[in-house]
């Protein structure tokens, strides 16, 4: 396959996100507020969740939900692409149309990782995190957990018509998937029914990674290591597997080029 | 692109389609077109709007299936080989194809690589085709800056960054004023002058097809005719005859019944005629003229030929 048009989608992505420095910030902000004035609010009544004090419990959850929302938000920039000139640039490029699938979820894999990387920068220098961590595991929880959060992502867009319903999207997909997951609470102590919702949820498994390799042997994590990479590949693959189908099928496309052919009709 | 051909291949057909039809599920947008369009050609396909042209294109850019019939472009079949024919192809939409938050230089840098071009290559053609484009001092400007007639042009650079064999333009001058149509049909001249690639041009704008090799008037999915443009304006008579009133009713039913069927635009009225009719209408114009606030005899030109064809009218 070829490398460059995938280079192509990665370097524009990149450059958005350094160009909207709001989006950047925002990026560190949202997990800093969750971190210290929520997770500094509930430790006052919980004092610890699973025995580690509970906002040394929400790092792992903090740096989840920025690859979570990077990813996603980077992903869903696919929906504003097909409303812009972009998707048509990339339409007629020498190359399948699945692999401006694959091409978008290594671009939105990548960008969540640098403001995941950025945060975890933050994170150690406000001594949250680096005593005890597993650094090859955080780099392997990172890369998968991007990739799959990537991979919901561009699944979300690949079957939206337009922008407008961005707003559902947050509520409805980016929402309860950080809500539904083991971020802010242990998986084995919800009640059954949210329990089995959250292990059906492959970013719980994400954020239980995390949970590994920045907590070592605290017990704070619910699955082992094995399932926890299994389930994000599996994740991973199945997602865009089927976003590439969905996008090789013209009629993902199609409204829009139908739309300007009979405009003037 | 300028690389040597194999000998023989400038005379096989650049584009090439045979019964090539698309049917969504409440329109029939083409019906079973045949075309066939030589290397190197300048071709026009003519028609009013939601005739079918865009979907034409479209579908010989394999962005949309056909439903019935094949098509191939530079040799390869849009169906089974779509890769290798958007390879071979440049395409400009109707609509700018650029990412307006990205300069001039960037967007031409993604559109390479896109292309798999390598960067030293991309920066050569960049600099050629903005000179030639006259875009050499927007490099570093954003496209959301751009006049729509300079995004225009840049949206032509970006077609032929890749040098195509094969030229798609859909109303690539739709929206523009008259001074930038002119400039963006003297860039479309230079580059073919430059690169004798072939050009599909969708256009109703019908002075700037009087430029093409051959047209092609697509109505209703159809194509009905095709031809070279001057050939198609002397098919259709010697002159026209223009009749403008207020109340033309009676004046068109008697010319009709001298000239044959003409068409009717509201307050005015055409009718072809032959030399030798002109000497009939100098009479009927002493005892008729006066019902008509004007009387026009011309030479017909390519509007005449769009009118009377979209009207569904023979030519002959």
């Amino acid at each position: 396959m070829r490398i460059r048009p995938v280079y192509a989608v990665l370097e524009r992505e990149i450059v958005r996100m350094v160009r909207q420095r709001t989006r950047l910030v925002a990026a560190m902000v949202r997990p800093l507020i969750w971190l210290l004035v929520i997770g500094g609010g509930f430790a006052a009544f919980i004092g610890e969740a699973r025995g580690v004090d509970y906002k040394s419990f929400l790092v792992p959850g903090v740096l989840g939900m920025t690859m979570l929302f990077g990813a996603m938000l980077a992903a869903l920039s696919t929906v504003y692409d097909k409303e812009s000139g972009v998707m048509r640039m990339m339409l007629i490029a020498p190359m399948p149309h699945a692999w401006i699938v694959v091409a978008k979820v290594v671009s939105a894999a990548a960008a969540a990782l640098l403001q995941a990387i950025l945060l975890l920068v933050l994170l150690v220098a406000l001594g949250y995190a680096g005593r005890g961590t597993e650094w090859g595991l955080l780099a392997a929880a990172l890369a998968a957990t991007s990739l799959a959060c990537a991979g919901i992502g561009m699944l979300t867009a690949a079957f939206s018509r337009s922008l407008d319903n961005f707003a559902g999207i947050m509520n409805f997909v980016i929402f309860p998937v950080f809500f539904l997951s083991g971020s802010l609470y242990p998986v084995r102590d919800l009640p059954p029914a949210l329990g089995w919702i959250a292990t059906a949820n492959p970013y719980t498994y994400g954020v239980d990674l995390l949970k590994h390799a920045l907590l070592p042997g605290a017990g704070s994590a619910d699955f082992g290591i094995g399932l926890d990479l299994a389930v994000l590949g599996l994740a991973t693959a199945v997602t865009v597997a089927v976003a590439s189908w969905r996008f090789s099928r013209e009629s993902a496309y199609e409204p829009m080029i139908h739309v300007l052919a009979n405009r003037a009709q | 692109m300028n690389a040597p051909r194999a000998a023989g291949v400038d005379t096989r057909a650049a584009i090439r389609a045979t019964g090539l039809g698309k049917r969504y599920a409440d329109l029939l947008a083409v019906d079973g077109l045949d075309i066939e369009i030589s290397s190197g050609e300048f071709f026009g396909l003519l028609g009013p709007n939601g005739s079918g042209k865009t979907t034409t294109l479209h579908m010989l850019a394999t962005l949309i299936r056909p439903s019935t019939g094949s098509a191939t472009v530079a040799g390869f079949d849009v169906v089974r080989e779509p890769v290798s024919v958007r390879a071979a192809i440049g395409l400009v939409f109707q609509e700018s194809a650029l990412d307006r938050t990205l300069s001039v230089a960037e967007n031409l840098r993604f559109a390479g690589l896109l292309h798999d071009l390598p960067l030293r290559v991309i920066g050569e053609r960049q600099r050629e085709l903005l000179e030639l484009f006259g875009l050499a001092d927007r490099r570093d400007s954003p496209v959301a800056a751009l006049s729509g007639g300079m995004r225009r042009a840049l949206d032509i650079v970006r077609g032929v960054l890749h040098e195509p064999r094969v030229l798609f333009l859909d109303e690539p001058t739709i929206g523009l004023d008259l001074p930038n149509r002119r400039r963006i049909w003297r860039f479309i001249e230079r580059l073919r002058a430059r690169t004798g690639m072939t050009v599909l041009l969708t256009t109703h704008y019908l002075e700037e097809a009087d430029g093409c090799d051959r047209v092609a008037f697509i109505r209703q999915g159809r194509l009905v005719e095709s031809g070279a443009p001057r050939t198609w304006v002397e098919r259709l008579g010697r002159h026209m005859l223009e009749v403008e009133g207020p109340a033309l009713d009676g004046l068109a039913a008697a010319l009709e019944a001298k000239l044959g069927a003409g068409l009717r635009e509201g307050d005015v009225a055409y009718f072809r005629c032959r030399d030798e009719d002109v000497a009939a209408i100098a009479r009927l114009q002493a005892e008729m003229g006066s019902r008509a606030s004007a009387w026009r005899v011309r030479r017909p030109n390519l509007n005449d030929v769009f009118l009377w064809v979209a009207a569904g009218k023979a030519l002959d």
